[in-house]
């Protein structure tokens, strides 16, 4: 909860990605619950009819279509001519949208810190399964320090390009106030085609997630909220009379830490985190919350798993 | 409980408390912390902000917890404190009993009273009281704080006030324990007047008149008397207090106590045969056993004699009539049943006297010794020690030598002329009084004659000498001189300014060696001369009447006289009142015998006088403790040594003339004086269980040895306490 003064930001890229995790994670893969159509023909099985080699069904020949696919077969047998239609295999749109206001980078272990490492692992994930992945990050910081709206990268495939993700992922900084609805508004208009999209934030915005999380609704994605928080925001370690900063828009709040308070705080939590989770739910985007003290590829490889997003 | 300084604490917790309060609303210091995000904190707050601010405090147990220790420090400084009955008042006067009486030691030294003199038991107990004064507040004497005041007066026979009233609390223990004993009897009297004195007179504000009026005579009542004492106190019956006065008396000592001691000691010189001596003593007894003493009789140093007296058991009184409660309208004649009755069974002492003939025809010093054969070694044998000593200074076998010169008095030659032998053994003459005619006077005053002898009566006559205008005036001879009738000129005597009738006595000095026991109330005179002394004269007054002194007393170093400046054969009543023969009597003693009546009675506390012959030096008083003190003898030869604490023998030597009754030891002139308790009261020394007086009778209060219970460092240290666990609450987050 409480802002770190001076956060160690990762270095290397096995700072973000373990080694030993990168094997674990060849083998697994991100999936959605549609299938769906991409650009480029992937690994993956399109609902478009197209140029695998997996058969779907015959149609009638139409002028115009292409003579290859004739299935000459069937014109032997019944004389008519009829197109073999394929399941076309396609690539799939990850999109991983890290928030990265000032709120984040705070907690032991440090919330964004979780936040990158995650993202970095997904990624990895969707590279080696020849997906396009994309990494937007909302807020946070450019290399001056003056906080910025939006940066990211798009369009990576292939296990190659790993080494841009991270070190775009190594860039990343974060601070400043939380531009999370015109953010959400930017991710929602520069994406293209579908896939999955995953959010990792903290949800605690002032303005509010629920516009943000909207914009990003529908568009063929299949959305994943995934709301991390620090450990000392789920039980507080402060105490005594308080003058409380906000990191992000450094509101003040006078306060006295007080048993009843600090029940008060985790009731209010609760409520808070339930009202997230009934948002999403009502909308079909799968909302998870973890602690940024859990370990990486046990969330990965687990967790995740579990809840569908990576099988 | 009471609180010494709830003034002080009420002020101090009107400031205290809501500071504190609104240093909480204010929370003037909180530590600033950088925090993810104030969202949830504030919707916390904003929940528990929706209650009353007094619900948030009621839940701030660390508010709570300071207020606790608030709440202890301001009841510390409130001082409060457990008590006896000590409370209200504010005036404290403390009076302990020194007399001889309490130097009795009750119980042997292994008993609960430790064998400890009376003295001792009643300066503890004021010492308990001392303790249980209140203060006034830990930062002084602020609005409401003001503390108890304590006087304390030590009396025997007289009262001396050893600290006037202040609260200081040193001041008065030190002037508590510097009290001794001493060998005089008590009276109370001087010792309520003393405290009286010290009151504030009571002021009455007359609102119509505008005007306020003191009287002298009530005072500023409230004050509480303490009075420490064994209740031997013969004259509390006599004191009066007022009625808003509470007066407790703390006895000291035990009831049970017994004691002989000697209550009378005279020698009388047979008018016969002057070289007998009788030698009285009276013994008194308060032991219920019948008991066995040795009287042993000293002179000059050595045993003469040892008497063995039985003196049978005191009689025990059963209880009297039960006392009407306190609240009764006490009337005047009560308190000598209160004196009775009160005690409940009491013993009454028994005396029995021991008579010792002596064949002594020269002056000695005698003592008595009361010893008592079954007494173990090294024990005292009865409660009191001082009053089994008796000292007297036996005067030689003297007969006095006496003219008179008169005109004719069928009165005066009544008396010593008309029966020689007799006049001569009434007033122990040496040979027949000598008449001389004032015609003759003048010639016989300057015969060798004259110059031997003791007492000179002049009858309405006085020699003449030149005064200070060349005239001649009448004056006193040299010698000791009774005048009747008759008055010395200016500057020695007073002026005349006249005739004057139907004069009465109006006062006499009753302590006076001539005056003593006197009753000259009756006497009156018509004519006789209105005069006035003047402040040149020598002479001092012994009786005065409406017109003036009526009798005069000359006091020089080669002259004593004592003058009476009426006619008390012719011109006045006095002839037919008994008390003239005795004032004659008295006067052939004073100035005849150099006042050795005077000396036979000297009680402690009284004052030693001593009138030496002229062309004394060095003139020093040896006390019975062997402690040597010069004295300065007046123009008029007399040395005066106050007070006299201890019994025993008071030697008075000089160097230079010896007077008619001192002797000569080493060179130097001795005269020896002794001073006696022979008090019945102070040697009856049981304890009394209440003490009467004049308008109420006070109980006794048993000492509960019992001192204030102070509460203050309990509850500050209840304070630092509640501060510990108020740390350890803030460390830990506690909520009730």
């Amino acid at each position: 909860m409480l802002k770190i003064d001076r956060p160690s930001r990762p270095v290397a890229i096995e700072d973000l990605l373990d080694p030993q995790l990168v094997a674990r994670l060849s083998a697994i893969d991100v999936t959605s619950r549609k299938i769906l159509s991409g650009k480029l023909k992937g690994e993956r099985r399109s609902k478009r009819r197209g140029q695998s080699v997996e058969f779907a069904d015959h149609r009638q020949y139409v002028e115009g279509d292409d003579l290859r696919h004739i299935d000459w077969n069937i014109f032997g047998r019944l004389d008519r001519l009829f197109i073999k239609l394929f399941l076309e295999e396609e690539d799939l749109s990850l999109q991983i949208v890290l928030d990265a206001s000032g709120s984040h980078d705070a907690g032991e272990p440090s919330k964004f810190l979780l936040m990158q490492k995650l993202a970095l692992a997904l990624g990895y994930v969707g590279l080696v399964n020849l997906h396009r992945v994309t990494v937007s990050v909302i807020g946070g910081a450019d290399a001056d320090g003056s906080p910025q709206l939006i940066s990211a990268v798009r369009d990576l495939r292939g296990r190659r390009r790993l080494t841009d993700l991270a070190r775009f992922m190594l860039t990343l900084n974060p601070g400043g106030p939380s531009p999370f609805t015109e953010g959400c508004k930017r991710v929602a208009l520069a994406r293209r085609g579908k896939g999955v999209m995953v959010i990792l934030s903290d949800f605690l915005i002032k303005e509010g997630y629920d516009t943000g999380l909207r914009l990003l609704l529908g568009g063929g994605y299949d959305v994943y909220a995934i709301q991390v928080l620090s450990p000392q925001e789920i039980e507080p370690t402060i105490g005594g009379d308080l003058r409380m900063k906000d990191c992000e828009d450094g509101d003040l709040t006078e306060i006295t830490i007080t048993a009843g308070l600090l029940k008060k705080y985790k009731a209010t939590l609760t409520a808070y985190c339930n009202r997230l989770r009934d948002f999403c739910a009502a909308r079909g985007i799968v909302q998870m919350t973890i602690p940024s003290d859990q370990p990486v590829d046990a969330l990965v490889l687990d967790y995740l798993r579990r809840r569908g997003l990576v099988r | 409980m009471n609180f010494l300084t709830p003034g002080l604490a009420a002020i101090v917790a009107g400031i205290a408390v809501p500071s504190l309060l609104i240093l909480y609303f204010l929370r003037l210091r909180r530590r600033d912390v950088e925090v993810s995000s104030t969202l949830l904190w504030k919707k916390a707050i904003e929940d528990l902000q929706a209650n009353a601010p007094f619900q948030r405090l009621r839940r701030n147990i660390l508010l709570l917890l300071q207020l606790l220790v608030l709440a202890a420090a301001l009841l510390a400084l409130a001082q409060p404190q457990f008590v006896g009955s000590l409370g209200g008042g504010e005036r404290h006067i403390i009076m302990i009993d020194r007399s001889a009486s309490m130097q009795s030691v009750d119980g042997e030294p292994d008993d609960a009273t430790g064998g400890t003199t009376r003295l001792d038991a009643a300066k503890k107990a004021a010492l308990e009281l001392v303790d249980r004064l209140r203060e006034p507040g830990l930062v002084g004497s602020t609005l409401g704080s003001v503390g108890d005041q304590a006087m304390v007066i030590a009396f025997d026979q007289q009262a001396e006030r050893l600290a006037s009233f202040t609260g200081n609390k040193a001041e008065l223990r030190r002037a508590i324990n510097s009290i001794t004993a001493t060998d005089a009897p008590s009276r109370l009297k001087p010792a309520v007047l003393l405290a009286k004195a010290h009151l504030p007179r009571r002021v009455h504000v007359d609102d119509r008149a505008a005007q306020s009026v003191t009287f002298d005579e009530l005072y500023e009542g409230g004050a509480t008397m303490h009075i420490y004492s064994d209740g031997n106190l013969p004259d509390a019956p006599e004191v009066r207090t007022q009625a808003e006065d509470s007066i407790t008396f703390t006895p000291a000592g035990q009831r049970t106590a017994w004691n002989v001691g000697i209550t009378g000691l005279r020698a009388e010189r047979s008018f016969d045969r002057p070289a007998n001596v009788a030698l009285f003593v009276g013994l008194q007894s308060t032991r219920p056993e019948p008991v066995r003493v040795e009287v042993q009789l000293s002179i000059e140093g050595r045993v003469a004699e040892i008497r063995d007296v039985t003196l049978p058991a005191a009689v025990v009184e059963a209880a009297a009539a039960p006392v009407a409660p306190a609240g009764a309208a006490p009337a005047e004649g009560e308190a000598a049943a209160n004196a009775a009755g009160a005690d409940g069974p009491r013993l009454t002492p028994v005396n029995r006297g021991v008579v010792f003939n002596l064949d002594r025809p020269d002056g000695a010093l005698v003592a008595v010794q009361l010893r008592f054969p079954g007494a173990p070694a090294g024990g005292l044998g009865d409660a009191l020690p001082v009053d089994n000593l008796g000292y007297l200074v036996l005067p030689p076998a003297r007969r006095l030598n006496v003219a008179m010169v008169t005109p004719g008095n069928p009165f005066l030659e009544a008396v010593f002329v008309d029966d020689p032998a007799g006049a001569q053994a009434a007033f122990n003459l040496a040979r027949p009084v000598r008449v001389v005619r004032p015609a003759d006077a003048q010639t016989f005053l300057g015969t060798a004659e004259a110059a031997e002898l003791d007492v000179l009566i002049l009858d309405r006559w006085l020699p003449t000498a030149p005064g200070p205008d060349g005239k001649q005036s009448p004056t006193l001879p040299t010698g000791n001189t009774i005048v009747f009738g008759a008055v010395p000129a200016p500057p020695l005597g007073p002026t005349d300014q006249g005739e004057a009738k139907d004069i009465a006595v109006v006062d006499w000095k009753r302590d006076h060696p001539v005056l003593r026991g006197l009753n000259l109330d009756p006497v009156a005179i018509s004519p006789g001369r209105k005069l006035e002394l003047t402040p040149e004269s020598p002479a001092r007054s012994l009786m005065l009447g409406t017109a003036g002194p009526l009798l005069l007393e000359y006091a020089d170093v080669d002259r004593r006289a004592l003058v009476v400046t009426f006619d008390p054969i012719f011109r006045s009543t006095w002839i037919y009142e008994p008390t003239l023969p005795a004032f004659i009597a008295k006067a052939f003693d004073y100035l005849g015998r150099g006042g050795e009546q005077q000396r036979a009675t000297l009680r402690p506390g009284d004052t030693l006088t001593a009138r030496l012959p002229r062309g004394v030096a060095d003139v020093r008083v040896a006390l019975p403790d062997e402690r040597e003190s010069p004295l300065l003898p007046s123009p008029g030869g007399e040395v005066n040594f106050a007070p006299l604490e201890q019994i025993g023998v008071y030697t008075v030597s000089w160097d230079g003339p010896l007077g008619p009754t001192d002797v000569l030891v080493g060179g130097r002139a001795r005269r020896a004086m002794t001073v006696n308790l022979l008090d019945a009261a102070e040697s009856d020394v049981a304890t009394r269980a209440a003490l009467p007086m004049a308008s109420t009778l006070v109980q006794a209060t048993p000492t509960d040895g019992r001192g204030p219970m102070r509460l203050w460092p309990w509850l500050l240290l209840l304070g630092v306490l509640i501060v510990l666990l108020e740390w350890w609450v803030y460390n830990r987050k506690v909520s009730l």
